[in-house]
């Protein structure tokens, strides 16, 4: 029987920051126990330290009522604990089955039975009701698949306490349905299951008993059954949120950006962009709603100009920029908040001013004649950290030295300071801080107050409903469905995202 | 002799597999390391140390087998380098690997005034060589007995490692790992394979293997020491990773065309073509080999990550 | 004051640099010691035989083309590149440009950089071969700039030998240059004299120096050097990026070649440019040594010229061979490489711990277990 586990006092201090700071947690037997918290609450450095993965500066984990001290993910697994991390921890080029077995390969006189691999994979596979071919690649796997073979992985183990960080947010609303089945199945079958999500509805759908973490403190223990989201959100972040409103109507003015009948390929030569037409207007935000890998990515970079169009045409203003290369685009009018900021926006090893200076390079604005003013590159990175409240020491700090929401204020600022008619913002919230998502909505909806037009691609539904003037939905590389924000729901979008309702599309 | 009656030729494919031997070797090391995740372009410098290592022993113990047993040792020892500054120090396996080709180079130079006082080429009276082994039956067939069957042992060791290699890498719990270590380090970490080992033992494997390669290239037809005789024998094996995307059999088909063109081109030289000219044909070869499997290395197109 | 002072002298004996250099000397003093040798002696007629005396203007002499290489090397190394070809282009220049301070006819003002130019173009041509297998065909440059090397060699040795070859010599070279093709030397400092080609290259680092640091080309193409993704996402055409350094890199390369052939041996000499072409990789390190930044080049170029002109003090006085000084410059790179990458990681460790709100499950708050 899978025994009680129990975490005390549990802090763990990394330089300038205390994510957890004596933390208490108890979990029941055989019970999905929610751990809420926004991020950076500490919720992922948790249960990295049940995982091994980090030791704690102080506390300890009992488990069954013995002390444990767990110094690898190793013997995390020897103690039935598995792990199903946000980002997989996959090998691409492996089958499903090489992938399960790693390490614990069945094997006969030094050879893995591969067969006998694909049969157990199979057959728990089958008992929970997670459907993977054991044979398939796995880089050729969509996303909601990937995270059946981690379960897979952690069953196979013989994880009596699975720990699911984040588990939703790779998948539509109805994979999502489908998943919370299998967690009740995998409950029932007496496993203990710790689910991490920031998520209120999910939290009500499936938690046995819930536990709120705030600024690295465990705040609050909830019944599900006793509790309303409301409370929950309070007791998450100390007080009442006001979500960000999309605010006064608005009637669009010119076109800033078109494209017609775009096709794009995408991984493998595969076409990604299948035929899209779509129109941004001065004043208004377009929100792209789809599930990813359906062509979204592939349409942006596209139209910034970082991917070769197939067919079709891109306008951005009144150029045609179809062909045309990133920096004549940026002149037509673009700028551009890319989904990866790490890669894509941002250097690290770069200073911040550096970072800042991106596509003003040639401006009079930062050079002396010929020549860059470093003085004026100093002072204008200056005045956006200011402007956009990026917190920093100096200026001349590499950009690695920044958080996760301060990284993406870089890009923001940047961006917005561009004052450039079409702004595309790709994920723009991903991964930072309430107060950065706040300010980065606030910002969104003041580009579009002053005339800028905005295209919107995020995964998270409630974000692309307050911003959007208008929503478009993106299914297999084709535009599906064209919906008011003020008159749909979750579920309607959601169906569409996933095809289900592809009359009239 | 008309230009279809040469390719058929028996001598010419018997020089094909000499020139093949030495590069397939080193090839086979480089692919290890490229599936443990850890590209290694000191093969040339190993390659070097391996040779200096068979001809000094050999000629110090009268003994081809000391000679290779040296140059493995020897070249281990380098690779060891990269081993701790790649792995250990998380260097940058780049820089590291063109410092250790030129330490080789710089050290092999030194050693040789300073221990035996000449300069430039060593040839010990009576140099040592592998023996070929003409394997009874079958070295005499036609055309594939010269070829395949009278090699020297270290040649059978090559030919043997390229199904050997395959069977470890996709049949055995060992090889799935290292291919996990290479592709997902973090990912094998969290299922408890220690990734250092892994690419400490994919290294050692490729320093031994390319140690071996050198001894076959210093004592497989003269014995003879030169300085800088790898003379791009290493490198040519990196690129027949790239080329053979690190699959035994595709290493072999690369190798196989470098052999063939370095053959070729002694071939050319016999029929009054300069020396100068016929050297450059295997890099020749190579470099539009490269060119027609172009789209394969996106990876080494973007160094910008590149930092000592 | 003092205690600044203080502080800057413990950096300095902190630093990654003198430490690998330390450790790179200690371990030659070994290998000294290991065949027989006196190490302290071979290293004071190495450092006496390299900066003192005539010595000194021989590593002047010697220096012009370490730092020069140097130069290139840390050119298409900002913007991300390894250029391996050097050894190429220098022989490439070199031939090319003799071959023109040999047939100019001319005073030695017009000569001189008509030639000098003639190397750069072919250089430049030479390391464009590898930038455009990159930038049009996908395959990378520093494969090809490598391997372009062995292919440059043939074709060098081949033309010095027949076409361009003096006849009736034993040995592979042209005819000697005329007086007129010849760079010429001044006494910069008493007691010798030395190739006005050092002026040159001072002159060419303080250019490289200034366009790093204030132009827009030289922060565009920094960024290219540290994220490719971020420069293309931010409009820098890193195709145009890319031939640019590497044409320059060839270029200043065919320079150096022409110089080591019209400043220095008067003739092209099949047997003594193949031995002289370890200065690009000699130049490689000292790149690396410098971290890319011009006006440490001059200083690590000096050095390593110097421990080079040393060595072969050092093996006339003590038999020690001279290679010795290689095998030391390749220790120090590595030493650097592998104690460098401690302090980087550690860096970045830190960064990712004091991210509070980095994404959360991404590998950031994972690290190495």
């Amino acid at each position: 029987m899978t025994p009680e586990l129990e975490l005390r006092g549990i802090t763990k201090e990394f330089p300038g920051v205390r994510a957890c700071d004596g933390i208490d947690l108890t979990v029941k037997a055989g019970e999905i126990h929610c751990i809420v918290g926004e991020n950076g609450a500490g919720k992922t450095t948790l249960m990295s330290i049940l995982y091994g993965l980090l030791q704690p500066d102080a506390g300890h984990i009992v488990i069954g009522g013995r002390h444990t001290s767990i110094h690898s993910p190793l013997e995390a697994i020897d103690l039935g604990i598995g792990m199903v991390h946000q980002a997989f921890k996959l090998f691409p080029t492996l089958t499903v089955a090489e992938n399960v077995v790693f390490r614990q390969e069945p094997s006969r006189r030094g050879v893995i039975d591969r067969r006998g691999a694909s049969r157990r994979v199979r057959e728990l596979a089958d008992a929970y009701g997670l459907s993977v071919d054991p044979d398939a690649v796995v880089e050729e796997l969509p996303v909601g698949v990937l995270q059946r073979v981690e379960i897979l992985k952690a069953l196979y183990r013989q994880a009596s306490v699975l720990i699911l960080d984040e588990p939703t947010a790779v998948l539509t609303p109805q994979e999502r349905d489908r998943f919370f089945e299998v967690i009740r199945r995998l409950r029932d079958s007496g496993r203990t299951i710790l689910f991490i999500t920031h998520k209120l509805a999910e939290v009500m759908a499936v938690a046995d008993s819930i536990t709120v973490l705030r600024q690295g403190r465990s705040v609050a223990e909830l019944d599900p059954a006793e509790t309303t989201p409301e409370e929950i959100s309070r007791h998450m972040t100390g007080r009442d949120v006001s979500p960000v409103r999309r605010g006064r109507t608005h009637t669009p003015g010119k076109v800033v950006l078109s494209v017609e009948t775009l096709e794009v390929e995408g991984f493998h030569g595969l076409t990604a962009v299948d035929g899209v037409s779509l129109e941004v207007r001065a004043g208004e935000v377009v929100g792209i709603a789809a599930v990813a890998g359906n062509g979204q990515s592939e349409l942006v970079e596209a139209i910034a100009g970082l991917r070769p169009v197939v067919a079709g045409t891109i306008h951005i203003g009144d150029q045609k920029v179809t062909h045309a290369d990133v920096a004549r685009r940026r002149r037509a009018g673009l700028s551009y908040i890319p989904e990866d900021r790490h890669r894509v926006g941002t250097v690290a090893a770069a200073s911040i001013s550096k970072n800042l200076m991106m596509g003003y390079q040639r401006s009079a604005q930062l050079r002396r004649g010929r020549w860059l003013s470093l003085a004026a590159v100093e002072r204008h990175a200056r005045q956006l950290c200011e402007h956009y409240s990026i917190k920093t020491h100096s200026v001349d700090a590499a950009a690695a030295s920044l958080s996760g929401g301060n990284l993406q204020r870089i890009v923001v600022a940047r961006e917005m300071s561009h004052d450039s008619p079409l702004l595309i913002a790709e994920q723009p919230t991903r991964g930072v801080d309430i107060g950065a998502i706040q300010f980065i909505h606030t910002q969104i909806l003041d580009a579009r107050d002053h005339g800028r037009g905005v295209l919107l691609i995020s995964a998270e539904l409630n974000e692309i409903q307050a911003l959007s003037s208008r929503i478009l939905v993106m299914f297999e590389g084709r535009i599906v469905a064209e919906l008011d924000p003020d008159t749909v729901d979750e579920a309607d979008i959601g169906l569409h995202m996933t095809g289900g309702a592809k009359v009239g599309a | 002799m008309p230009l279809a009656e040469q390719l058929l030729d028996a001598s010419l494919w018997a020089s094909v597999t000499r020139a093949l031997i030495p590069v397939l070797l080193a090839a086979i090391g480089g692919m290890i390391c490229e599936r443990a995740g850890v590209f290694q372009i000191s093969l040339e410098g190993m390659m070097l140390v391996g040779a200096f290592g068979a001809v000094a022993m050999a000629h110090v113990s009268g003994s081809a087998t000391i000679g290779s047993a040296a140059a493995v040792m020897a070249a281990v020892l380098l690779s060891l380098i990269l081993a701790f500054g790649a792995v250990s120090r998380d260097g940058n396996p780049i820089v590291l690997g063109i410092a250790i080709n030129i330490l080789a180079l710089g050290i092999t130079s030194f050693l040789l005034p300073q221990l035996f006082g000449v300069r430039g080429t060593f040839q010990p009276e009576g140099g040592v060589r592998i023996p070929r082994l003409l394997l009874p039956g079958l070295s005499e067939l036609p055309f594939l007995g010269p070829v395949l069957f009278s090699l020297s042992f270290l040649g059978y060791v090559a030919l043997v490692l390229v199904p050997l290699t395959w069977f470890v890498l996709f049949r055995t719990p060992v090889g799935l790992r290292l291919r996990g270590v290479g592709e997902r380090p973090m990912a094998a970490e969290t299922l408890g394979v220690s990734t250092n080992t892994y690419k400490y033992l994919a290294v050692i494997a490729s320093g031994a293997l390319t140690g071996l390669a050198g001894a076959q290239l210093a004592l497989g037809n003269v014995g003879v020491f030169a300085e800088n005789m790898s003379s791009g024998r290493g490198w040519i094996a990196v690129v027949a990773v790239l080329l053979g995307r690190a699959h035994p059999v595709g290493v072999l088909g690369a190798c196989l065309l470098f052999g063939f063109a370095e053959a070729f081109g002694f071939r050319l030289q016999g029929q009054g073509l300069a020396v100068q000219i016929t050297d450059a044909v295997p890099f020749v070869v190579t470099l539009i080999a490269l060119v027609l499997a172009r789209k394969r290395f996106t990876r080494l197109l973007d160094l910008s990550e590149t930092k000592i | 004051m003092l205690k600044a002072a203080q502080r800057g002298v413990t950096t300095a004996i902190t630093h990654p640099v003198t430490l690998a250099l330390v450790a790179s000397f200690g371990l030659g003093g070994v290998i000294i010691a290991a065949t027989g040798g006196a190490p302290l002696a071979a290293f004071s007629e190495m450092l006496a035989g390299g900066f003192t005396g005539r010595g000194l203007h021989n590593t002047l002499g010697r220096s012009i083309p370490i730092i020069g290489m140097a130069l290139a090397v840390s050119l298409a190394f900002r913007a991300g590149f390894l250029n391996l070809g050097g050894e190429g282009q220098l022989l490439m220049g070199a031939l090319a440009g003799t071959m023109v301070a040999i047939t100019v006819p001319g005073p030695g003002v017009v000569v001189v950089p008509v030639a000098l130019a003639a190397g750069a173009a072919v250089g430049a041509g030479w390391a464009l071969l590898a930038a455009l297998g990159q930038t049009h065909l996908q395959v990378p440059l520093l494969i090809t700039s490598l391997l372009l090397n062995y292919v440059g060699r043939s074709i060098t040795s081949y033309l010095v030998r027949f076409p361009f070859g003096a006849p009736g010599e034993p040995f592979a070279t042209t005819v000697p240059v005329p007086e007129a093709g010849r760079i010429p030397r001044v006494t910069l400092i008493p007691g010798g004299r030395v190739s006005i080609s050092l002026v040159f290259v001072l002159a060419l680092a303080a250019v490289l120096a200034v366009l790093y640091r204030r132009s827009v080309g030289g922060y565009e193409t920094e960024m290219v050097g540290l994220s490719g993704p971020f420069a293309r996402y931010g409009g820098v055409n890193v195709r145009r990026h890319t031939l640019l350094v590497m044409a320059g890199a060839g270029a200043i390369g065919g320079m150096v070649g022409t110089h080591l052939v019209i400043g220095e041996t008067f003739r092209y000499i099949d047997a003594d440019m193949s031995a002289q072409s370890g200065i690009a990789w000699t130049g490689l390190m000292v790149s690396l040594l410098a971290l890319n930044r011009p006006m440490l080049i001059i200083a690590a170029g000096l050095l390593f010229a110097g421990l080079q002109i040393g060595g072969f003090a050092m093996e006339r006085a003590t038999g020690v061979s001279w290679q010795l000084a290689q095998v030391i410059q390749a220790l120090v790179i590595v030493a650097l490489v592998s104690r460098f990458a401690v302090t980087w990681k550690r860096r970045r460790a830190e960064a990712q711990a004091t991210a509070p709100d980095a994404p959360e499950g991404e590998d950031a708050h994972v690290g190495k277990v």
